[in-house]
């Protein structure tokens, strides 16, 4: 049974972390002389509801459920979301709620598709605030009061459960508390290190801090409209991100392994990350000869340039661009129509299938092959030495099957919703049904992978201003059910989540 | 030198059994009083009934002034256990039997030796090492690795080639009929140390022949071997890829450890838990499959006409000796069956069944190398040969570094095969001279080893 007076509790207590980010976005907005009064106001209702929440949580034991922990997880990406609005729509920045929701969402759950067609004009703290939003929630709104907070008080190990990406979950610490503390030390570390490299390379102090909170968080959000190369045209500035953007892709634990304990040898070692380097050295590989043969007339490092920051920008889920992609031979469409799913590790910031289910199935499908040739064989799945055991497997083939369905369904209703670059504010089912379905899929894709710019007119030269409030609201849900890996949303509208027991 | 045994098993028996034809004061401990009675009336040696792990019951043996403390109960613990008793009781070396590949690693040795235990044995290990080291020469029935390049290795004699029954290859046996002065003049650099003949072990003399269905043993460096493959006319023996173990219990666990990478070892299990079990402790090239190794069918389907070499490492030695013996029949001419039971062991030499592996054989004659003094590192058992395989060092001033090796009388049941010297092997003549410091294999009748070891220290 959900207990509601702990889940009131918990959020009432993480409300006041927003209003710890607010309270730091207020602070850039006076630096820049901005008006402050929207951050006010939202910190204020945040605040008020914060206690509110509290308030009615008084008391309420220190026994959550595994019910409550999910139901917290969603509810908590969703009121982020809900109040992390308000700035947008006090600055008067977008034309309707939804689209201000949908900002606010794809930057929690670090997509990085923007609603705003010309982001420059934006007041700096608005700019700031979408920055913020994805470097907290890439690392996970959750993990992050974790790692700030001395102690949460209850249930911190289901709530990271629910929260952690990836199939398999290693442990660095016997208590979360502190483990959370290690990576999010490793988390800050790479966010420094990135702002540090990319002033180095000339940007100027705002976007660095900014552009650096997005890469790390797998984000995309920009501080600019324009593409990479065309803004600051450095090629320094194309490779720092690139790195930046690759590390942040790689698992947290075993960064934390590599970086804090200096165990180099077990970095390559690992499965996941071999697969990660393998579907990354295979794409650029692909897309640099292409772009060779066709776009830059031999210019190897150009075209190379061009291959390893989209494939990186891509498979992490961050959506920057440096050029153009949409532009490029139609061949490597599918290439990164495959990279938008496949995403790269677990316990990262990236969205996306996750490249340790690709090395699982490989595996898996590995064992198939040999199971229909010697009909008695007993193959484990291995990984790295480690037995994968069936219930994982089993529960990675159910990911698999939530993952496609959600891609179709999410597709399908998006195509009724109306996505079309010609649509008008006017609903017209007619037009609805003529319009073009491909849109609609690599829409619902991007979403759900959380990559930001998707293919086609959604590619990085446009922005998703022009699709209908519904279709905003359903990408919204797409980004939430991608973060949270499916399960944790989904669970809630079974029947057995709400029967009494 | 006094020697306390733990454990009356078939491991505690058969070292007793040897050591105590050695004048060693010998005390065997058990808990089971049946297994000690018998011992008790056939061997010169004491024996107590009480728990391997009193410490009264070891005081009581003189655990105080025991020179080697053995543990080879069945259960690791409890050895490792009494072995931590007896060091602080007093015993100056103590050797504990274990179940764990983990604790041989050289990096834990330091661990072990701090907690008083000095040596470490791991029958299955030992046996696997030493069926993998073979398995890679198909025409060879054992062979054993000094270091230096120098190779012992053992070659049934056959007239006929039994791969080669209509004599369509020119591969031909040029030893059969010869005597070792004959072959001995076509300046081959290898001796012949040993010729099992039936039931009965020669050390030759030159005069000896070679006949069909000896097993000879030869002495010779690593670029002899195919020399030595070609003379016994065993050149269109295949090159061992494909391997094939029935059973996987320990020692299959640890063969396919020891067997290089680049084979195709293939594991056949019964037990479908052990099976997903194999899975996780196997190589990543190794196959486990779960059935029975008797079902003809499945081991078709798996390519038993394939495999050049096969294994039968089940619990059960009457089925691994069948299992073998068919293997033969159907043609793969390198077949290992491990057989437990030591009173077998003879008679299944007279079958046509291959190598036969006994890891309790090994393990006790690793445990009795320790116990020929220091300068002895490594004394080989061999379990087909009633014969023992030593390595001396000669000592500075000892008899046989003043005169060449055939004057300083060395028993006629001895036979020296080759020498280390600076790290090389090279093979001995009667008149090589030895040099302090060189490291002599011998190969010697039964329990003479204790007799020769005068002429090198």
């Amino acid at each position: 049974m959900v207990n509601w007076r702990q889940i009131f509790k918990v959020l009432g207590m993480l409300l006041f972390i927003e209003a710890g980010l607010l309270l730091i976005t207020m602070g850039v907005a006076l630096i820049y002389k901005e008006d402050v009064m929207p951050y006010v106001w939202t910190l204020i209702i945040t605040l008020v509801l914060g206690i509110i929440g509290r308030g009615i949580g008084w008391n309420s034991g220190k026994n959550m459920g595994r019910r409550d922990g999910y139901l917290i997880v969603s509810l908590v990406w969703l009121v982020f979301s809900l109040i992390g609005m308000i700035p947008f729509i006090l600055t008067d920045c977008v034309p309707d709620v939804a689209s201000a929701f949908f900002e606010t969402m794809s930057g929690f759950t670090s997509t990085g598709a923007t609603i705003f067609d010309n982001i420059d004009i934006l007041p700096k703290g608005i700019l700031f605030w979408r920055s913020v939003t994805q470097w907290i929630g890439g690392i996970g709104i959750i993990f992050f009061t974790l790692a700030i907070l001395p102690a949460f008080g209850v249930g911190e190990v289901k709530l990271f459960a629910a929260e952690t990406t990836g199939p398999l979950h290693e442990k660095i610490h016997p208590r979360i508390s502190v483990a959370v503390k290690w990576i999010g030390s490793v988390y800050l570390l790479l966010t420094i290190l990135c702002i540090a490299s990319l002033l180095i390379c000339g940007m100027s102090a705002f976007d660095a801090v900014n552009i650096a909170m997005t890469t790390t968080g797998t984000g995309g959000f920009s501080p600019h409209s324009a593409f990479f190369h065309d803004q600051w045209n450095s090629k320094s500035i194309e490779y720092v991100t690139t790195v930046f953007m690759f590390l942040s892709g790689v698992n947290y634990t075993l960064l934390y392994y590599t970086v804090l304990k200096g165990r180099i040898r077990k970095f390559f070692q690992n499965p996941e990350l071999r697969m990660y380097l393998a579907i990354v050295a295979l794409t650029t590989a692909v897309c640099t000869v292409s772009l060779m043969i066709q776009d830059n007339q031999g210019d190897l490092e150009l075209s190379f340039r061009q291959a390893i920051f989209t494939t990186v920008s891509i498979q992490t889920t961050t959506g920057f661009a440096s050029y153009d992609y949409t532009l490029w031979p139609q061949v490597l469409m599918p290439v990164l129509m495959f990279l938008m799913f496949a995403g790269a590790c677990s316990g990262s910031t990236s969205g996306g299938f996750k490249c340790i289910r690709w090395a699982i199935l490989w595996e898996g499908l590995h064992n198939e092959f040999k199971r229909i040739l010697h009909p008695r064989v007993v193959a484990p799945v291995k990984l790295g030495g480690e037995v994968i055991p069936t219930s994982i497997q089993k529960t990675l083939l159910a990911f698999v099957s939530l993952f496609v369905g959600s891609l179709f369904l999410g597709a399908f209703i998006l195509v009724l919703c109306g996505v079309d670059e010609d649509y008008l504010t006017i609903y017209d089912f007619s037009l609805i049904l003529r319009q073009d379905f491909t849109e609609a899929f690599s829409l619902s894709l991007s979403s759900l992978s959380n990559v930001g710019p998707a293919l086609g007119y959604y590619g990085p030269a446009h922005s998703w201003a022009v699709i209908s409030p519904m279709a905003k609201v359903v990408c919204s849900i797409l980004m939430l059910i991608g973060r949270l890996e499916i399960f944790p949303i989904l669970i809630i509208f079974t029947k057995g989540f709400w029967r009494k027991e | 030198m006094k020697i306390v045994i733990a454990g009356a098993g078939a491991v505690g028996t058969h070292l007793a059994q040897m050591l105590s034809k050695e004048n060693f004061d010998i005390v065997l401990i058990d808990e089971q009083e049946e297994r000690l009675a018998k011992l008790n009336n056939d061997l010169d040696i004491m024996t107590l009934v009480c728990s391997p792990t009193s410490i009264k019951g070891m005081k009581q043996a003189g655990i105080e002034n025991a020179n080697l403390f053995i543990a080879v109960t069945p259960n690791e613990s409890e050895n490792l256990l009494c072995c931590m008793l007896a060091k602080q009781l007093g015993a100056k070396r103590t050797v504990a039997r274990i179940d764990n590949y983990e604790y041989l690693s050289e990096e834990n040795k330091k661990l072990f030796e701090n907690a008083g235990i000095s040596s470490l044995i791991y029958p299955e290990y030992l046996a696997g090492k030493e069926l993998a080291a073979s398995i890679g020469y198909s025409w060879v029935r054992q062979l054993w690795e000094f270091d230096g390049d120098l190779i012992l290795l053992s070659v049934k004699m056959h007239a006929i080639n039994p791969l080669d029954k209509q004599q369509k290859t020119n591969a031909k046996n040029l030893l059969i009929g010869r005597t070792l002065r004959e072959i001995g003049m076509d300046g081959h650099q290898f001796h012949v140390v040993a010729i099992k003949r039936k039931d009965e072990t020669i050390i030759p003399s030159g005069e000896e022949k070679i006949l069909s269905r000896d097993l000879v043993f030869f002495m010779t460096t690593r670029d002899q071997i195919n020399n030595i493959r070609h003379l016994t006319g065993k050149d269109n023996y295949p090159q061992v890829k494909h391997v094939m173990i029935i059973g996987g219990g320990k020692l299959a666990v640890r063969t396919d450890g020891e067997i290089p990478d680049n084979y195709s070892v293939k594991i056949i299990e019964k037990d479908i838990a052990r099976c997903e079990e194999l899975g996780r402790i196997t190589k990543h090239r190794t196959m486990i499959l779960n059935g029975d190794g008797y079902d003809l069918d499945l081991l078709q389907d798996e390519g038993y006409n394939h495999i050049e070499a096969f294994a039968a490492l089940t619990n059960n030695d009457e089925k691994n000796i069948l299992a073998c013996m068919a293997a033969r029949r159907n043609g793969i001419c390198n077949t290992y069956a491990q057989v437990e039971n030591l009173a077998f062991i003879d008679m299944v030499e007279s079958l046509d069944v291959g190598t036969v592996i006994n890891k309790k054989m090994l393990a006790a004659s690793h445990i009795y190398q320790m116990l020929l003094k220091a300068d002895v590192n490594n004394v080989k058992m061999l379990t087909v040969a009633d014969a023992d395989v030593a390595e001396f060092i000669v000592k500075e001033g000892s008899k046989a570094t003043k005169k060449p090796i055939m004057n300083i009388g060395i028993p006629n049941d001895v036979n020296i095969g080759g020498m280390i010297r600076n790290g090389r092997g090279e093979l001995v003549s009667g008149k090589t001279q030895l040099l302090a410091g060189d490291r002599v294999v011998v190969f010697c009748g039964s329990q003479t080893l204790k007799k020769i070891e005068r002429f090198f220290s």
